[in-house]
């Protein structure tokens, strides 16, 4: 919609048309905007009728208008949510993994980029930018199955080596904080390629004219990354850091599904896993709706909040 | 002009799919399936209108739920000979039309969650968790057997005489008489053996252990001459296996740590999860196998393999396993590709696994717990249209000839018939190849093997592995049901506890089993006091409480079943 209004303005401002012949000459691109838009209203808006099994009793003879309501005026499932320690125990690891995928993982690409940027080399730079993609294209499933082959406690090849070469084994995913640390390592390593590119992006923007200037005043390398490509990179890094932030409640369930094992349960059962296990497993529908809306709320309350610290400390945000 | 008219097509394509959209979801939002149960009443009464002799007149039709196993090169579940077997003749004698549809059989109850809630489920629908049959009834979404088999009993010979009142009524409501669905019969009640590499043993000039201490003694022996028995692969010697599912994969060591004279009060208030978690002498049990594992001989990563890695089969099947407790037949399973054949291509012709018996409970006997005659759970759902014609087509399957044709297959392809009668089990190709052992997928009231009479069933029962000697087989079923206790059936209602907390307990309980064994010996008190708490208050105890209350209910300060 936005886009829409932005585009009437931007015409209008340049050449008085009128609406009617404007919406002739450019119907067809308006078309075309259809269909990404009939795409958010079937899976993303459509979907939202259900919302309200949250504060319902599911039934699966009756349509959703005509479930009962909960008891407790319909907050019987969040109060059972909050009274599970399972869950409470989801919310705090999908937190504190997140959290630490933002201060491990988010420098990473951002880093990457300015190193890459450095590089003199434009045929090198291009074969590492690939080969650093690549991990991206893996899905969660081969990367778990690759960290078991790598770091399983008596058969990965790892811990094979350190045992040749006379060490002790390394419960790398065996133990409950090595395996936190496994699993924001193989994050870091999946994404920090594919991330980079919008960095890069971002630099390759960046006048030239500023370099050469301050090599005129004697920047160093050094000088020059942290007084031109940093500040440059500024509005980009602020941008996604809202956005990272917003999925802090969030993530997807592949990641963990496909790395934990019952022995790190405590610390990588996240609010994903449990909502697929009590709700899709232990069809308890209601309970895992309330939680999803839960997650959802505080998400888009990070994200907004997020904007605004942002728009205080004089930086674009989303809005 | 290309532009336009590519741009109208567009236009029209997205028009279309946004009606077709807003078609379908309308048609589930106001699809009210209580208005259809109710006319299914009227509907059964119509359908015995039209129901003469045992056959419709007017073809009725029917979608049936069957294990998807993904085997590799095995046959199309939806369409291979035994489907054709079973419409053939459905269509003959009832005049239904049966379609089967397939549900991947590792993650079935998900699969049925998604397909009941979508309102397509089979009409014919299977599962091995009662608690999850009860939820789905909670919600509306099964019918009501009672007055069904009850109505038709004359019309279901087949069913009656094979399941009997036992199956058929066990889970029937004793206050409010529902009965959501039937149970299956188990035919042989074989549960969980050990097996041990008898080359290995023979090499060591040892003799098969008898008792818990023997049993240590030998994985010792396994572990200390491991550069014997596996020479360069010494590293990779595992004398005892167990995988994630510890309460499966050591029941019989753990079976042998409860009393055998256990009432029948303790057994069923703790007997929610067969894997005896919460059963007294359950921690002792465990306390060995923690010993064990801190002697080195098990398996380190057992706890780091989900469920259905073939990691360890394939351990097994390279020889590098000295032991392990599993299915008791686990090791004939697959004809070509069994354990047992694997190992004789990979180490050589002696080399096998042969099942032993070495777990002595307090009495000296070796007590196996089994919880009934009853296996999988048959239920319809509530979008069923067709409740008789289901009936029909569990009658039919449940005749005994059928289910010797679905068991052996045809002479020549899958069997043949030795010099005295008995039937000799062989691979098969293309669309004979059964997906399941006796295809037992397609048996779904029947698990074991059950021939036309008593005594060809026993005589083909060691013929039933192709490439397996007849005595091994022979040998494992003896000690499968040497000291069986078979449970009986507590029947006191819905525990309403139970509903929808099956897979959070599951998951407890197996990471209480796999902490505990993997703790160090100084911890390991610690860590199971602690895991067991986190699965009581997760919902076991709640659990015990109301199974404790309803048996009290039901049957006073009695600690026996009448």
């Amino acid at each position: 919609m936005a886009g829409k209004e932005k585009k009437v303005k931007l015409q209008g401002a340049v050449r008085k048309v009128d609406k009617k012949v404007y919406l002739k000459r450019y119907w067809q691109l308006y078309a075309l905007l259809a269909l990404p838009l009939i795409y958010l209203l079937v899976f993303k808006y459509i979907p939202m009728i259900y919302v309200q099994i949250a504060f319902k009793k599911y039934m699966l003879n009756k349509s959703v208008w005509a479930m009962p309501l909960a008891k407790k005026n319909g907050f019987e499932y969040y109060i059972k949510a909050f009274n599970d320690r399972d869950f409470i125990n989801a919310l705090r690891n999908t937190l504190l993994l997140n959290l630490k995928d933002l201060i491990f993982g988010f420098p990473a690409p951002i880093i990457f980029a300015l190193i890459l940027n450095e590089l003199p080399f434009k045929g090198f730079k291009k074969v590492v930018q690939t080969i650093a993609y690549m991990p991206h294209f893996l899905s969660w499933v081969i990367i778990g199955s690759l960290s078991l082959q790598l770091f399983a406690q008596n058969t990965g090849m790892v811990n094979m080596l350190i045992k040749n070469l006379g060490g002790e084994s390394i419960p790398f995913i065996a133990e409950s904080s090595h395996w936190v640390r496994n699993y924001i390592g193989w994050g870091i390593w999946q994404s920090f390629g594919w991330n980079s590119i919008v960095y890069l992006a971002a630099i390759a923007g960046i006048s030239p004219d500023l370099y050469e200037a301050a090599s005129m005043d004697g920047a160093g390398r050094f000088q020059k990354m942290w007084h031109i490509t940093l500040p440059g990179l500024k509005p980009t890094i602020v941008v996604l850091l809202i956005m990272n932030l917003g999925y802090i409640m969030g993530g997807g369930m592949e990641r963990p599904m496909a790395m934990y094992n019952n022995l790190v349960m405590d610390k990588a059962d996240v609010i994903a896993t449990y909502v697929y296990r009590v709700g899709i497993k232990g069809l308890q529908f209601s309970l895992t709706t309330a939680v999803g809306l839960f997650q959802s709320v505080i998400g888009v309350i990070l994200i907004l909040g997020a904007n605004f610290i942002s728009r205080k400390l004089g930086e674009r945000g989303i809005w | 002009m290309k532009k336009k008219i590519l741009s109208i097509l567009l236009a029209c394509s997205m028009v279309a799919s946004l009606a077709a959209c807003d078609g379908g979801d309308g048609g589930e939002d106001t699809g009210d399936v209580s208005a259809v149960q109710e006319s299914k009443a009227e509907e059964a009464k119509k359908a015995g209108a039209d129901f003469e002799n045992g056959k419709f007149k007017e073809t009725k039709k029917i979608v049936v739920e069957i294990y998807d196993r993904g085997n590799d090169g095995g046959s199309d579940p939806e369409n291979n000979d035994y489907t054709e077997y079973i419409k053939k003749g459905m269509l003959e004698d009832h005049n239904v039309e049966v379609t089967f549809k397939k549900v991947p059989r590792w993650t079935e109850v998900d699969e049925i969650n998604n397909l009941l809630a979508a309102g397509t489920a089979p009409d014919v629908c299977v599962t091995y968790s009662y608690p999850t049959i009860q939820t789905y009834a909670n919600m509306g979404g099964v019918i009501d057997l009672a007055p069904y088999v009850e109505q038709y009993k004359n019309d279901l010979p087949n069913l009656w005489n094979w399941l009997g009142d036992t199956n058929i009524n066990w889970d029937k409501d004793p206050k409010t008489g529902n009965l959501w669905c039937v149970e299956a019969k188990l035919a042989v009640s074989n549960r969980v053996l050990t097996f041990v590499r008898q080359d290995w043993l023979d090499k060591l000039n040892m003799k098969a252990p008898t008792t818990k201490a023997e049993f240590e003694k030998m994985l010792v022996a396994f572990k200390d001459n491991a550069s014997t028995l596996l020479g360069a692969d010494a590293d990779k010697m595992v004398p005892y296996s167990v995988s994630y599912d510890v309460g499966w994969r050591a029941a019989t060591l753990i079976e042998s740590f409860l009393d055998p004279k256990m009432s029948d009060k303790e057994f069923y208030v703790n007997g929610f999860d067969d894997r005896k978690l919460t059963e007294n002498g359950t921690k002792e049990g465990v306390r060995l196998l923690n010993k064990w594992y801190n002697m080195g001989l098990m398996w380190n990563d057992f706890a780091q393999y989900g469920s259905g890695d073939t990691t360890e089969d394939d351990m097994m099947k390279a020889g590098f396993v000295g032991a392990f407790t599993h299915n008791w037949d686990y090791p004939y399973r697959n004809g070509d590709d069994s354990i047992n054949a694997n190992l004789q291509r990979n180490v050589g012709a002696n080399a096998k696994f042969v099942a032993i018996d070495p777990f002595e409970d307090k009495n000296g006997t070796h007590t196996k717990f089994v919880s009934g005659p009853i296996d999988r759970k048959v239920f319809f759902p509530a979008t069923n249209t067709e409740p008789l014609a289901s009936l029909l087509y569990l009658d039919w399957i449940s005749a005994p000839e059928h289910i010797q044709y679905l068991q052996i297959g045809e002479e020549g392809v899958t069997h043949t018939v030795t010099s005295d009668g008995a039937i000799a089990i062989q691979p098969a190709t293309g669309n004979a190849i059964m997906n399941s052992g006796m295809n037992i997928d397609y048996t779904i009231t029947v698990n074991g093997l059950k021939l036309t009479s008593e005594e060809l069933t026993n005589k083909s029962r060691a013929l039933n592995y192709p490439g397996i000697p007849a005595e091994d087989v022979m040998n494992s079923h003896k000690i499968a049901n040497t000291d069986l206790r078979v449970g009986k059936n507590v029947n006191v209602g819905a525990i309403e506890a139970e509903e929808g907390v099956g897979d959070t307990l599951s998951q407890k309980r197996d990471i209480a089993y796999d902490k505990a064994v993997v703790a160090s010996t100084a911890d390991f008190d610690k860590v199971w006091d602690e895991e067991l708490k986190n699965y009581l208050s997760a919902g076991g105890q709640a659990i015990i409480d109301e199974r404790t209350k309803k048996w009290e209910e039901f049957f006073g300060s009695s600690d026996m079943l009448p």
